[in-house]
């Protein structure tokens, strides 16, 4: 096996310092010379008519600097997500908004914002802000919205209230696959409104230059994608605006994958009203309300088995809540169906899956992406099937699991996998003999153990438009600044990527630099999130860094006289191979260039020599990434209060193939805060709606996501099977931890209680309901 | 405006500000000293990415309005240990993997330091509670317990 440097070692993070000492800067923190603050005014009613709106009063308190509506800001259709910018013919994007309109779909629709000299004075403005609404009739149910007395909340091809196409794929005869079915199981699935909730609420800060250019500081998490919406919106070059992270960003979890909700276009109009750079930062309550949600609705599973648990057939539909406005709500029902049909082998598959709008917050991306939803209702249908035909769940699993070169529904090859390693790792960390042997009659504490198994994806393509670049500049003293325009929103990208470009060159982490998230100093990427940067932005790090080394072999060759097909480079030494790179010939006076008896010269020297004789090395890499499969196998155990309903996670076995770790304590970070997600996803996390369409879960303290005390045992598992197509093996990891928890929390639970929930979170009150029914 | 003159000690110097009655501490901090280390992720008390020490006790900056912030002894994250020597907390956080996005983690420093000026063999248990208050939602939680529990170690020595 090839040996690595500087790739799968656990190096520490670039960023660690700066945020452990406070130091380092966030949208949020942005301060600069003559900023105004914006505030904006939200829709109170879930659907209604703007018949007018009067900002005389408010605009005369003082300090209030510009006020913008519908009637002074551009009349250009967008969509906040980046769909509308990767978007793959002969599909259309859907362009469903506007800054301001003169319809409000949801309460917390932008109606107006301010822009004044505190928040304080913008926020006083807002009340001052006089709108005449006409009420029209609302819907909040996905599958109310779908029939014909409902409400039109945008007009649409698809059918009613659908945006974007239906998505239907599948492969065999799915008629003939349940015929010759044994045994068949099918229900239907509820799933609820997630919040990314990460840290830092929405945020920009944009300043509008006297020729018309735009910089735009924002909690993106593709600013390249961003600055495409806004070319659009403001009818501006791409090339004079200007988006970046200052460099960090509080959290993503796909909240900001294009627009952070509509804070940068906000920032941008009111920048241009009063000639000053305008500041937003969205509330805690704002962040709730009105930026994306995790799509809830229903999913139908029918799944068809032989009496020796060899699948047969399988057919999944979807009926997700888009929300008022569109964002992702074409692609999350197409993730839904194509990773929920890629788990399995079995020859008949088919899926139908769409979204409706309906008037509530918009859903948008978050981790998982569609994924999270399809597991937990397949992975309720496999346990089902399991205990019908009397077979070891985990027997069952790994008797159907997809194999490297299985034909499936995928349009890439399964070109690895190590899932049935992850699951016999993750079974033992459990105790997976110990399940059906933990409950002692009568004990008002019930325990049960469930699994669950998936896949992802390591990037977007061909779903969506995916490609990357890279440059790898090498200055003049040798030091190597890397350029990528993705963001680092936390995963540890601006550490990982460099690591790569160490790896691919030969140099030491140390030399390497990189500049992310900013439109200005990198070259066009598509952004974090796909679980692609590493995957796939580092496909192009690879590809620059193979550039660039063989630029400087090919000067070095002849600088040094030796044959270039016998030179290496090492930590940063160009050296014979197999000779000892370590040895450093700086200031020995071998490295000086002409010497006959040169068998070392820094990579520091060489290219100062080059400089002097007009050289520079640049690389490039120019990338459209493969895409491949990560696996993942997940193992709770649980207990399940019979006086109280409350459902207690104690123990998490999550093992996770993810090609090759190309840092492990970053790679289980992330698993880890996938696991927890999904552990609040299963057992806590709703936002639920009143009557007339208002969010009841819209601060940290309502929406009860998992605090430290709620934590489990986690054990992050790592599973390499080296990935033929990624980065050194790697695949993707991001969203992962994420997509199993609901499925295996239902199976554990189910296993403690008999009892099978169709329906999450798993709160005290929705289970001590059912403990009670059961009862009787 | 009804401004008034603070006084209090932040990070060791004695600092006077002017600030309105009606200010939080976090705004004092952020806006009107440029230490913008103590995050606002809610300003409700809710999350506790603004949590600064006040005397000896972890409190979320949002709620404290200015006029309490009077003659008190204030340490924020710039306060208790820069790049050339770190507190043993940003050590661990560093070394262990406890830090992702970072909106969180200068909070839940705070929140640790509090702990272990005052326990240095603070239990798993007694770790979680003194972070309680503060959400994370990158980490799980698992390498920011197991940092604070090595940065105890290392205290101890």
């Amino acid at each position: 096996m090839k040996t690595f440097n500087v790739v799968g070692k656990n190096i520490k993070r670039n960023d660690a310092l700066e945020k452990a000492t406070g130091k380092a800067m966030f949208s949020t923190d942005m301060n600069i010379p003559g900023m105004l603050y914006a505030k904006v005014l939200r829709s109170p009613h879930a659907h209604a008519l703007i018949k007018s709106i009067d900002t005389s009063q408010a605009e005369k308190i003082p300090g209030v600097k510009g006020i913008a509506t519908w009637g002074n800001t551009p009349r250009e259709l967008f969509n906040t997500s980046a769909t509308m910018t990767f978007t793959v013919p002969s599909m259309e994007p859907v362009l469903d908004q506007y800054i301001f309109d003169k319809v409000v779909r949801y309460v917390g629709d932008e109606v107006a914002a301010v822009a004044a000299i505190s928040e304080k004075v913008a926020a006083e403005a807002l009340k001052h802000i006089k709108v005449e609404y006409e009420l029209l009739p609302a819907v909040f149910d996905p599958l109310e919205a779908m029939k014909p007395e409902a409400p039109i909340i945008h007009e649409c091809h698809a059918g009613k209230n659908i945006p974007a196409e239906i998505v239907k794929f599948g492969m065999g005869d799915i008629e003939k696959g349940f015929a010759e079915s044994d045994i068949i199981f099918e229900d239907v699935f509820k799933l609820p409104i997630q919040k990314q909730a990460q840290l830092e609420t929405q945020a920009a800060l944009a300043q509008v230059g006297s020729d018309g250019g735009i910089t735009v500081w924002s909690t993106t998490q593709t600013p390249h994608p961003s600055r495409m919406i806004i070319s659009k919106i403001f009818s501006t070059p791409q090339s004079k605006i200007r988006v970046l992270n200052p460099p960090y960003v509080g959290g993503g979890f796909g909240v900001r994958i294009g627009l952070s909700a509509k804070a940068e276009p906000i920032a941008v109009a009111l920048s241009k009203l009063t000639g000053k750079p305008v500041k937003i930062v969205y509330t805690r309550e704002e962040d709730f309300t009105s930026s994306d949600t995790r799509h809830g609705g229903y999913v139908w599973v029918k799944l068809g088995c032989k009496n020796d648990g060899t699948f047969q057939a399988m057919e999944l539909k979807s009926a997700l809540n888009a929300g008022a406005y569109c964002s992702f709500s074409g692609e999350t029902p197409g993730v839904l169906g194509a990773m929920g049909l890629a788990v399995y082998r079995m020859e008949h598959m088919s899926y139908y899956g769409h979204s409706v709008y309906t008037n509530f917050t918009p859903s948008g991306a978050m981790r998982g992406f569609g994924n999270p939803q399809a597991m937990f209702a397949i992975e309720a249908a496999v346990d089902t099937i399991a205990e019908r035909i009397g077979m070891d769940p985990l027997e069952l699993r790994l008797k159907n699991i997809i194999q490297v070169g299985d034909n499936w529904c995928l349009p890439y090859t399964c070109g690895s996998t190590g899932l049935a390693e992850c699951v016999e790792k993750a079974a033992k960390v459990i105790g997976w003999e110990r399940r059906g042997t933990l409950n002692e009659p009568g004990s008002k504490i019930l325990r049960g153990i469930g699994m669950g198994v998936g896949t992802h994806c390591s990037n977007a393509w061909p779903f969506c438009v995916d490609y990357d670049n890279a440059i790898i500049t090498v200055q003049q003293d040798g030091s190597i600044l890397l350029a990528v325009g993705v963001p680092d929103i936390g995963t540890g990208t601006s550490t990982t990527l460099p690591q790569l470009a160490a790896e691919a060159i030969g140099v030491e982490m140390s030399q390497v630099n990189m500049t992310f998230g900013d439109t200005l100093t990198t070259p066009f990427d598509i952004g974090s999130h796909a679980s692609r940067t590493l995957y796939a932005a580092g496909t192009a790090v690879v590809a620059a860094g193979n550039d660039v080394r063989k630029q400087i072999l090919e000067y070095a060759a002849v600088v040094m006289k030796i044959a270039l097909e016998r030179l290496d480079i090492t930590k940063g030494i160009i050296h014979i191979s197999g000779s000892n790179e370590a040895e450093s010939c700086e200031g020995s006076g071998i490295c000086r260039s002409g010497e006959e008896s040169m068998t070392h010269i820094s990579v520091r020297e060489l290219v100062y020599h080059a400089h002097l004789r007009n050289k520079q090395f640049i690389g490039i890499g120019r990338t459209i990434p493969p895409n491949s499969p990560p696996w993942h196998a997940h193992f709770y155990e649980v207990e399940v209060d019979t006086e109280t309903g409350m459902v207690k996670v104690v123990k998490v076995a999550a093992a996770h193939d993810v090609g090759k770790a190309v840092n492990p304590m970053i790679v289980e970070g992330q698993i880890e805060g996938g696991v927890l997600m999904g552990v609040g996803y299963a057992t806590s996390e709703e936002i639920k709606i009143s009557a007339k369409g208002k969010p009841l879960h819209t601060s940290y303290h309502k929406y009860l996501l998992p605090t430290a005390m709620d934590a489990p045992e986690i054990h992050a598992i790592i599973v390499e099977s080296n990935d033929p197509s990624g980065p050194y093996g790697a695949k993707g990891v991001g969203e992962c931890g994420m997509v199993l928890s609901a499925a295996a929390i239902g199976n554990a639970v189910y296993d403690a209680t008999g009892i099978r929930f169709n329906e999450i979170p798993l709160t005290p009150e929705r289970v001590y309901k059912r403990l009670q029914e059961n009862k009787k | 405006m009804n401004t008034f003159k603070l006084t209090f000690t932040l990070n060791g110097e004695v600092t006077e500000v002017l600030a309105e009655p009606s200010e939080m501490l976090v705004d004092i901090l952020r806006e009107k000293m440029y230490l913008t280390g103590a995050k606002k992720g809610c300003g409700k008390g809710e999350c506790g990415a603004c949590t600064v020490i006040m005397n000896g006790e972890a409190v979320n900056s949002c709620m404290i309005p200015a006029m309490k912030a009077m003659g008190a002894v204030v340490e924020t994250i710039e306060g208790i240990g820069n790049k050339d020597k770190l507190h043993p907390l940003q050590e661990s956080f560093i070394n262990e993997g406890a830090i992702q996005c970072g909106y969180c983690t200068p909070g839940v420093i705070m929140s640790a330091k509090a702990l272990l000026d005052k326990n240095l063999d603070p239990s798993n248990d007694e770790i979680k509670e003194a972070i309680a208050g503060n959400i994370c939602r990158c980490t799980g939680y698992v390498k920011i317990v197991n940092a604070v529990m090595s940065a105890s170690q290392k205290i101890k020595g």
